[in-house]
């Protein structure tokens, strides 16, 4: 009885035995997979669904190697500027023509003619709506990088990343005067832009709006360079501004409300006329993990036209 | 015997002077080998680099392991993997590429209320990455490479929320440059590779042999 005993115990044991080192062969290597120094970055970009106002209503494919400025049209053509070119597409994404240019189109705004102003890195071609080159501007500075250009009635503001300056012409490409440079006898505090994402836009045909990245503000600016106005906040939560340096870009409403877009978290969202939290238009879920350069552009329905470089598409939002 | 001693004298000048022709020809032969590498001690590209006997070509012939980022995905295993304790894995700064952030990506824990240097604030498990005022509002980070384990946490950060100016790299001082890299057998994106020790850095971004469209493009990137 007592061997009987003895015998069931050892197999008892030598099941446990067997039963840990099977265990052990195995999770042992779902272990190594772990890493004990994680930055969740999927916990940032959850998103509350109610929030989401927008549905994507339409996306097209351009045929440049690489896009870097939206904007949109008479008509409501859109207008994509990037490598060595200009698509112009149909409302409903049918291609509408295209014409070339050496180097890339790092900004793009129309006037009321239809003429085009392109920011070719360091200086501003002017083409007609055939494409033709009218004029060239001249050089600003070997360090200049133009990231945005907005086009009023009488003047052409052009956003320069490199020397961290709006700069504002006329229509001829005379410079007029600089507008929020760093000068301390005026306590202007200057433009921080940390990294190549420096949007400007006009509201009401006459408001110059500019995003201040650094200091996650949008600042209003009278054309002498007098700040009139800003809003704005840092945080990781829905209704701020994430990261180093956003919004990275962003679009006028006809209501007067913000569109904006963020890299980081990437995300596009609407701010009222007085800069309160509305609602999102695309979450994080929308783009691939690292998309930035979410230019915008609004058509005259008021759908939100996004330029997505990293899936080479234009993408068009609609609310619900 | 004047005959027999004029003639070890001239013997004696003779050797000499075939001495002296010797070296000159040799220190000539040899200036002249120098001055024929056409690379300027660069050996990328030299057909004879494989055979040449330069120091800088011997330099290039020697292999280290070294972390290329674009393919990096900071899975940590940088941290856990290698064979010297701490990793010879460490953060690099590329200042040129840096924004002095105030609010730094690589620095501070997302949801941070105070931007300041209190431990709770900090991304950094160890306390490895410095932050220093300069003028408002620009802040520079530096790393403190006795306590950078080469986790990757703030090189993430930065990448996401920045310029991606805080980048790993092997530091070869330390890196005991093991024939079968621990690191390298277990790096889910096969991000290490050997590289020649006269290059051994592999950073993102940067490049003196970039054309300057390709760097602002690069810079467009972020």
């Amino acid at each position: 009885m007592k061997q009987k005993i003895f015998i069931i115990a050892g197999l008892v044991l030598l099941v446990i035995v067997i039963v840990i080192m099977v265990r052990d062969l195995f999770s042992s290597k779902k272990e190594d997979q772990k890493n004990p120094y994680d930055y969740k970055l999927n916990e940032l970009k959850k998103t509350a669904g109610k929030q989401i106002a927008y549905n994507e209503a339409l996306s097209f494919r351009t045929g440049l190697e690489e896009i870097h400025a939206i904007a949109c049209g008479a008509g409501d053509r859109i207008f994509v500027g990037g490598s060595k070119g200009v698509e112009i597409f149909e409302k409903d994404g049918k291609p509408a023509g295209k014409f070339g240019f050496e180097g890339f189109a790092s900004s793009l705004a129309m006037d009321k003619k239809g003429d085009f102003f392109i920011g070719m890195q360091d200086h501003v071609e002017v083409y007609s709506p055939e494409g033709k080159l009218l004029k060239k501007w001249n050089g600003i500075s070997p360090e200049s990088f133009l990231t945005s250009i907005a086009v009023s009635d009488s003047f052409v503001f052009v956003a320069d990343y490199g020397k961290r300056a709006v700069y504002r012409y006329d229509h001829e490409g005379r410079l007029i005067n600089r507008i929020g440079e760093k000068d301390p006898e005026k306590k202007v505090p200057g433009f921080i832009v940390p990294s190549p994402y420096f949007d400007l836009a006009i509201r009401y045909n006459h408001e110059l709006w500019v995003a201040n990245t650094g200091r996650h503000s949008m600042e209003q600016f009278s054309y002498d360079g007098t700040m009139n106005s800003a809003w704005g906040e840092a945080s990781m939560a829905i209704d701020g501004f994430c990261g180093c340096c956003n919004p990275s870009h962003f679009a006028f409403l006809h209501d007067g409300s913000f569109v904006t877009s963020e890299k980081g978290i990437e995300r596009v969202k609407i701010y009222s006329p007085k800069g309160e939290f509305k609602c999102i238009v695309a979450p994080p879920s929308a783009f691939t993990e690292g998309t930035r350069g979410l230019d915008l552009a609004v058509d005259s329905r008021d759908r939100i036209i996004v330029l997505d470089p990293e899936r080479k598409q234009v993408r068009i939002f609609v609310k619900k | 015997m004047p005959g027999r001693r004029e003639f070890l004298n001239t013997l004696m000048r003779g050797g000499i002077l075939a001495a002296l022709g010797l070296l000159s020809g040799a220190v000539i032969f040899r200036s002249r080998d120098e001055k024929s590498c056409s690379y300027g001690f660069d050996c990328s590209g030299c057909s004879r680099s494989k055979s040449c006997m330069l120091p800088a070509a011997l330099e290039a012939r020697q292999m280290v392991w070294q972390l290329d980022m674009t393919k990096c995905i900071q899975c940590g295993r940088c941290a856990t993997n290698c064979v010297m304790s701490p990793s010879a894995v460490k953060c690099t700064h590329a200042f040129a590429m840096c924004g002095y952030c105030d609010l730094c990506g690589g620095y501070f824990k997302p949801g941070t209320k105070t931007l300041t240097t209190a431990a709770e604030n900090q991304l950094c498990p160890t306390n490895a990455l410095k932050r220093k005022f300069i003028e408002d509002p620009f802040f520079e980070y530096t790393i403190d490479e006795e306590l950078c384990i080469g986790c990757g946490k703030c090189v993430k950060g930065c990448g996401a929320f920045g310029n991606g100016s805080l980048q790993l790299q092997v530091r070869h001082d330390r890196c005991k440059n093991c024939n079968e890299c621990s690191i390298a057998r277990s790096c889910p994106a096969q991000a290490f590779t050997r590289v020649p020790a006269n290059k051994p850095s592999l950073l993102r971004g940067l490049g003196p042999e970039l054309p300057k469209e390709t760097a602002k493009k690069n810079q467009a990137n972020g």
